[in-house]
């Protein structure tokens, strides 16, 4: 990974964790001296790295993994702030990327229950719950939303 | 990637699909842990597949659900 796409990514990190949600091009642009082109391009090399995923229709993020840019059934509190996780992984991984205890909150697929997990020191409150993870690892990035 | 209230609840939810993996939720956190911890470091760099692949090790995530490609 080039540095000049290293140091946006970390920027796009960064201003995902303060925001609570996922920083516009446009919003890039002006944190980091460029244009919202610039923005885009460096983005999509990221893009093809894995590094984030963008929205094939409006080239904003969709995902900065853990982090998700639109609204899912994952929810995850920390450090006063709240954000949108990818799937039941990515939200005990937004605790992680914080360093923060925390509580998640979404529900279970089969029966509708809502689950609410407080993580503290790395741990889950719960431990009763199961997670299932139905893509094998070497197709994840063959559809990463689905996955 | 979901959680589930129990393993019945995931077989009925699979509804005869080919199950994929089931681990501890206390598992899962170790994992998110040990894959996600550096993401927001300043330091950070991407992880390389044979890294990756040995959190999984390490974790006891074996076999070939999930090996890497």
């Amino acid at each position: 990974m080039k540095e000049g796409n290293l140091a946006l990514r970390n920027l796009t990190y960064a201003r995902f964790a303060e925001l609570g949600r996922a920083p516009t091009a446009a919003e890039m642009a002006a944190a980091a001296g460029l244009d919202r082109a610039e923005v885009i391009a460096a983005w999509e090399r990221l893009h093809a790295e894995h590094a984030l995923v963008l929205d094939p229709a409006t080239f904003e993020i969709r995902m900065a993994n853990p982090f998700s840019g639109i609204p899912t059934g994952f929810r995850v509190q920390a450090d006063d702030r709240w954000w949108y996780a990818n799937c039941a992984w990515d939200a005990f991984g937004i605790c992680a990327a914080l360093y923060q205890d925390g509580r998640i909150e979404t529900s279970c697929p089969d029966c509708g229950e809502q689950l609410r997990i407080a993580v503290r020191d790395q741990r889950p409150d719960d431990e009763s719950l199961l997670f299932h993870c139905l893509v094998p690892a070497a197709r994840w990035w063959e559809d990463i939303v689905f996955t | 990637m979901n959680l589930f209230r129990s393993g019945e609840h995931i077989e009925r939810w699979l509804a005869g699909r080919e199950p994929g993996a089931t681990i501890s939720v206390a598992k899962l956190s170790e994992l998110a842990h040990a894959w996600w911890g550096d993401r927001l470091s300043p330091g950070w760099r991407p992880h390389t597949r044979h890294a990756n692949q040995a959190i999984l090790d390490q974790l006891g995530l074996a076999g070939d659900f999930w090996r890497l490609p």
